[in-house]
């Protein structure tokens, strides 16, 4: 069977597709019999279903030809105030063509990264183009988002998928995939996935990729030593035996040769260090370097000198766990 | 010396104006006031022509010389500018307007920014002196005319006319390359020569030292020789400031290789962090000297953002001082060390190899014939930025190696160009941002690409992949 990437292949297309967050799911649905919508603001955890939700939501109200009606922006791609100021606007200010439905929606996926004065801009053009184009925001917290946009928006929390919805889901694309996956692996997936679907599934197509026979928890820790976190597992690793100059190598392989963003790294630190067996008083302790460094990052450091602090800083941390 | 063995620097550096590179209009000003002493003496005595190296400042002077019919007495940093010094070198020369033979005669006075405040004790104070009583013209040349970090050439500054030259344009240094390259009769790839005018940043004569680098004693030249490039060290006199920094016990020493190293300061930061774990081979002094760099690079990044170019002085405290200083437990060098080790991974005995320090770095001596083993050290060995010596029968590994991350950055930038294009087809079918595409999704697609050809080809045709995507993907 193909398909390209089970993410997307699997991604639900209908709100009655939805297996979880059934009650976000209900209110959708009467938007759409409504014909009609409020601005929207999706909150939760990463691959928790919020951007489905609002891609389908779209094919129920537009059928299939939804594809026009639509417009996704991601916020961490179209930097710069100006640029979203032209889209959205050259966007949202044509009227919708769709017979019953009078409006066109545009969809801003990690809102939470839009600046302030970006996101003042944004709710200007909010008010302004209400009559032809409703908003869907979507991020991780809503915290982040200005008061006068969040008083615009019906808010919407999504709650991270529950362990048995989860592995519901992944198991039933292994069996269409025909994936013989068995429970240790399933548990290693959702270990490695955290919540997040969309992580799972690409994870799972990679294991089937290499492994053609059982795919159990051994195959799926060999994926994840050859993707990114499991290098900087290695990275943390170097840095807590001193290994100074191996660790180096492995932070220029991530930032450089794959191009990683250095607050991607700091993230995927930040939940390594969460999980190291090292004393509870040093995760607290990296965790206040850490927050050092990323509010340094911001100002415009250089990302691998200040992580290359944070490694050598590990060695303490390694030195006193052998005493 | 022949023509074709002289340094291309020096082969095809201008003799006239018209050859000139850029700075067109720098060099008009400059003529102007050197014509202006034709009638007499005029209001400003000197000129003070400054701007980043390799744009052509000397160049311009000699040329413009030249055409006037000026001789040039040159004073540059190879010389003491003592006042001492330069009141016997200069003395009264500056109220003799013509040679015996009948020319006109002009003083330059080069390099500048490598006057020191302590060898060269009172040498700006005596050049200030010559040029109030010059009755010939004195011409100044530094990189800068206001140094962010002391303030040495006020009193030049206000007795002089000052002529900026900028950096020389890309499509310039381009032009200029090709030229060159027609003339020597070579066959260089449209990318390599602009590959290296991008990465002039404006300086030209650097440019043509590359060039030769990659093109010396070659008929042909493509993408694949610049590899080496940038590891090629430009500069060769930064090891040895770098090794009196590393080796300071004040910080007033370690700050002198700020001056000293005739980098910009960017560069040595990088060369400082490239080498430090050489250098502190002491976990603990390596974490406060590695401390010690991201403070600096904290004020650094202050001193961008608020304009105020005083905080730098701070970062290079940190820099300098506080990584020299950090220096308490550590052996040495640590590079014997890490030799030895290296060897002794390859499973030889000791005895095979002498390993032994040298004034350029480590010496690494096979003590018998190696046969086929010589590949395996040779790649063991290099890895540590050693580089064989055919006529010494050795490996050197020299004590400071230069900045990687620069050549690793410019070896990769096509790599990395197709992870961008490959990134936003990703974000666009995935639906997700393009920095999420680099971070979890492309790490995964290359696990499929290198295992299953199958799914691999069915995730090509449904992204719209191109071939040369497809093989990214697969290495």
């Amino acid at each position: 069977m193909s398909g390209g990437m089970w993410a997307e292949k699997y991604r639900p297309q209908t709100l009655d597709d939805m297996v979880n967050q059934s009650e976000i799911i209900s209110r959708l649905k009467n938007f759409v019999k409504d014909r009609n919508l409020p601005h929207l603001l999706f909150v939760g955890p990463a691959g928790v279903g919020k951007t489905t939700s609002i891609l389908a939501l779209a094919r129920d109200l537009y059928g299939p030809a939804y594809r026009s009606y639509i417009l996704e922006l991601n916020a961490s791609d179209e930097r710069g105030i100006n640029v979203i100021r032209e889209k959205v606007k050259n966007f949202a200010r044509t009227a919708s063509i769709a017979s019953q439905v009078s409006f066109k929606i545009l969809v801003m996926d990690e809102a939470d990264s839009l600046t302030n004065a970006a996101q003042h801009a944004l709710r200007r053009t909010m008010e302004i183009y209400t009559r032809t184009c409703r908003f869907c925001l979507i991020g991780k917290y809503s915290e982040i988002i200005i008061d006068p946009i969040q008083s615009r928006c019906s808010i919407f929390r999504f709650a991270p998928l529950s362990e048995r919805d989860m592995k519901g889901w992944i198991r039933s694309i292994a069996k269409k995939e025909g994936v013989s996956l068995i429970e240790e692996g399933l548990v290693a997936i959702y270990e490695a996935a955290q919540g997040d679907l969309r992580k799972a599934t690409n994870l799972l197509q990679a294991a089937a990729a290499t492994q053609k026979d059982e795919v159990d928890d051994i195959v799926i820790y060999s994926v994840l030593g050859r993707v990114s976190p499991g290098k900087v597992r290695e990275l943390l690793n170097m840095g807590l035996k001193g290994e100074f100059m191996e660790a180096r190598k492995i932070l220029r392989t991530l930032l450089i040769d794959e191009g990683l963003a250095a607050d991607d790294i700091i993230r995927m630190i930040y939940s390594e260090i969460m999980r190291l067996s090292i004393p509870e008083r040093w995760k607290v302790k990296l965790s206040d370097t850490l927050g050092e460094i990323d509010y340094r990052l911001t100002q415009g450091a250089r990302p691998e000198i200040q992580l290359s602090a944070l490694v050598a800083n590990l060695a303490l941390a390694g030195e006193e766990m052998d005493r | 010396m022949t023509e074709e063995n002289q340094p291309w620097t020096a082969r095809f550096r201008p003799k006239t104006l018209v050859e000139l590179v850029g700075n067109e209009r720098a060099v008009r000003q400059l003529e102007t006031w050197v014509r202006s002493w034709e009638k007499g003496v005029p209001k400003q005595r000197a000129v003070f022509l400054y701007g980043p190296p390799g744009v052509g400042k000397t160049v311009s002077v000699l040329a413009l010389a030249n055409k006037l019919g000026y001789d040039v007495m040159e004073v540059n940093s190879s010389d003491y500018r003592t006042r001492k010094n330069l009141d016997s070198l200069i003395g009264r020369s500056i109220h003799q307007r013509f040679t015996i033979t009948g020319r006109r005669r002009m003083i330059l006075f080069d390099e500048l920014e490598g006057v020191s405040g302590r060898e060269d004790y009172g040498g700006i104070g005596a050049i200030a002196g010559i040029i109030k009583a010059t009755e010939i013209p004195v011409v100044l040349i530094a990189t800068s005319i206001r140094e962010r970090w002391e303030d040495k050439f006020r009193p030049l500054r206000d007795i002089s006319l000052h002529i900026k030259y900028n950096p020389v344009p890309f499509s310039q240094i381009l032009m200029r390359l090709k030229v060159i390259v027609e003339e020597l009769g070579i066959s260089v790839d449209e990318e390599v020569l602009e590959l290296l005018a991008d990465l002039s940043e404006g300086d030209l004569r650097s440019t043509i030292n590359d060039l030769e680098a990659v093109a010396r004693g070659k008929t042909r030249v493509t993408m694949e020789d610049t590899q080496n490039l940038a590891q090629r060290d430009r500069k060769d006199y930064t090891p040895d400031a770098l090794a009196k920094m590393f080796s300071a016990k004040t910080l007033r020493d370690a700050r002198r290789v700020v001056s000293s190293a005739h980098i910009s300061y960017d560069d040595l930061y990088n060369w400082i962090y490239e080498n430090l774990p050489i250098v502190l081979d002491n976990p603990l002094d390596l974490v406060e000297g590695m401390n010690a760099l991201a403070r600096a690079d904290i004020h650094q990044t202050r001193a961008r953002r608020t304009q105020s170019y005083r905080l730098l002085k701070y970062m290079f405290n940190e820099m300098t001082g506080g990584v020299a200083l950090a220096r308490r437990n550590s052996e040495g060098l640590g590079l014997v060390k890490m030799a030895r080790q290296k060897i002794a991974e390859q499973g030889f005995p000791p005895r095979d190899f002498t390993i032994t320090e040298t004034p350029d770095g480590v010496m690494i001596k096979p003590n018998r014939y190696l046969k086929n083993d010589w590949r395996r050290v040779n790649e063991a060995v290099r890895s540590m930025g050693a580089v064989w010596v055919r006529r010494g029968g050795c490996w050197n590994l020299p004590y400071f190696r230069s900045p990687q991350q620069v050549w690793r950055y410019r070896r990769t930038w096509q790599s990395r160009r197709r992870r961008r294009s490959l990134a936003a087809r990703v974000a666009e079918k995935c639906h997700v941002s393009s920095h999420e595409a680099v971070a979890e999704v492309i790490p995964l697609l290359k696990v499929i690409f290198e295992e299953d050809p199958f799914m691999a080809g069915d995730i090509a045709g449904w992204l719209g992949l191109e071939d040369g995507e497809v093989k990214w993907l697969k290495t």
